[in-house]
């Protein structure tokens, strides 16, 4: 009797386990895609727009970067 | 009445095992379905879209600080909204709080436990929270009296499991985001310590998080050991995307600036693009050279470079858009276990096993790049580069 409980709780784990897979699946497989092309095009122009504000990218003047090298002081 | 028992039994078992192969069948149809969906949207690759972005020529990247002062490997580290401040944390258990301009050490704690894995600072400035072999993830208030002892006023917020192994605050002090070695992840509220929402569906420890920016909602992706990078609605604590084309363990995911994409870092040495609303990866990022594993990557501000960490203590940055390797950073003497930008985007952090941080920025372009743009850029190019000989020469 007792392998018999513990191979059912077994079971109902395995078919609890398996709904939820395919749940999941279902909402995934009606999500709304958008094409490649599209998508692509779109991360293209979001880097172009910000292009010139991506210190990174462009650089910007040495006198406005806070982590420029500490060049020693001549005492005049 | 035995054999009526074991009859009826019998029969459920029947009944449960039909039930169970015919919900198989139906996981396996949906996700043969789900493949031709996204294969019937797959009309172009990005790379071939971006040719028509100009090149970026060659990057020369140039360490400007190093942070010493950690007694172990440096494990992550973050960046503070004021652009100057850092906190990282080590396997020496110590979790330090920095100056990246001075390079000062500002705080410290030492953490009752090694290998503190995961590190945050709160949005505010006033906070860092951590956490790692302890399976816990705490606040620690950051005072302005440096002799005050930190430890006194920590927070425990979190506790999973198994180890921590990321953490992130949300928009504000108020909550934080947990992602643990038991497989799962969590929202917890930081003034109560109460868990707000948990996340399960990871098949094995989840290595790290990162929170989609503002404008595009109450999401984020994780990534972990079972080679699944899955995307979550943080109110509901579903899976709403999950995408598996690593062949190893994600040790690292960042989302795209404008939200609509996210990286991931990988031990199978690629870097790979996802495009959340083509539901697909659109781009990896590898070379045949490059054999060694991603332990971390970050976008900078306009999302056209990629950096990555790698365990062959270098650093590669990557066009997004055409998937070329732009710059190789050498300097470290261990490998590079976290990298992060900084919040304005003019430098990069990294943090290595040889104990030290280092904070990178851009320092020249190449001729090439020069020459390949228009005629105002180009002046104002020139311009610059007549300052730069100006301040090397003086």
């Amino acid at each position: 009797m007792d392998n018999g409980m513990s191979s059912k709780t077994h079971n109902a784990n395995s078919i609890l386990l398996a709904r939820r897979t395919v749940l999941q699946l279902r909402t995934e497989a009606s999500r709304e895609r958008m094409k490649v092309s599209k998508a692509s095009a779109d991360l293209m122009n979001y880097c172009t727009e910000h292009a010139m504000a991506d210190p990174l990218l462009v650089g910007f003047p040495t006198s406005d970067n806070p982590f420029k090298d500490k060049k020693p002081c001549t005492i005049l | 009445m035995y054999w009526i028992c074991s009859k009826s039994m019998a029969t459920q078992e029947l009944q449960i095992n039909e039930s169970l192969a015919h919900l198989k069948t139906e996981s396996e149809s949906l996700k043969t379905k789900l493949e031709e969906e996204r294969a019937k949207l797959h009309d172009v690759e990005l790379h071939q879209v971006a040719e028509k972005v100009e090149g970026l020529g060659q990057f020369v990247m140039k360490t400007r600080r190093t942070l010493k002062g950690h007694g172990n490997k440096v494990l992550c580290m973050d960046w503070c909204k004021d652009k100057r401040r850092i906190v990282s944390s080590s396997q020496d258990g110590k979790v330090i709080v920095w100056d990246a301009f001075t390079t000062n050490k500002e705080h410290a704690v030492t953490m009752p436990c090694t290998w503190v894995m995961a590190c945050a600072y709160a949005p505010s400035g006033c906070a860092v929270a951590c956490g790692g072999l302890d399976n816990k993830c705490s606040v620690y208030p950051l005072s302005l009296d440096k002799n005050e002892n930190l430890a006194a006023k920590k927070k425990s917020v979190a506790m999973h499991t198994n180890y921590l192994s990321a953490c992130s605050f949300t928009n504000s002090d108020m909550q934080i985001l947990t992602s643990s070695g038991d497989g799962t992840c969590a929202l917890w509220d930081v003034e109560s310590g109460q868990l707000l929402q948990s996340f399960h569906g990871h098949a094995a420890d989840v290595l790290c998080l990162d929170l989609a920016p503002s404008e595009t909602g109450n999401t984020f992706v994780s990534g972990g050991c079972d080679k699944k990078a899955n995307v979550w609605d943080m109110r509901s604590g579903q899976c709403i995307q999950s995408f598996e084309t690593h062949e190893s363990d994600i040790n690292s995911v960042r989302y795209y600036p404008s939200g609509d994409a996210f990286a991931s870092g990988s031990d199978d040495a690629t870097c790979r693009l996802y495009d959340l609303r083509a539901d697909r990866e659109v781009a990896i990022y590898s070379k045949e050279s490059i054999i060694f594993g991603v332990s971390s990557v970050d976008f900078s501000l306009s999302g056209r470079l990629l950096f990555g960490g790698y365990n062959d203590y270098t650093i590669n940055v990557w066009d997004v858009l055409k998937g070329t390797r732009v710059s190789i950073l050498f300097g470290h003497e261990n490998r590079v276990s976290t990298l992060r930008v900084s919040p304005d985007g003019t430098a990069f952090c990294t943090g290595s096993w040889d104990h030290t941080l280092r904070v990178s920025s851009s320092f020249s372009f190449s001729l090439f790049s020069v020459i390949s743009l228009s005629p105002e850029v180009l002046l104002t190019h020139c311009v610059f580069f007549f300052f730069f000989f100006l301040q090397i020469w003086a």
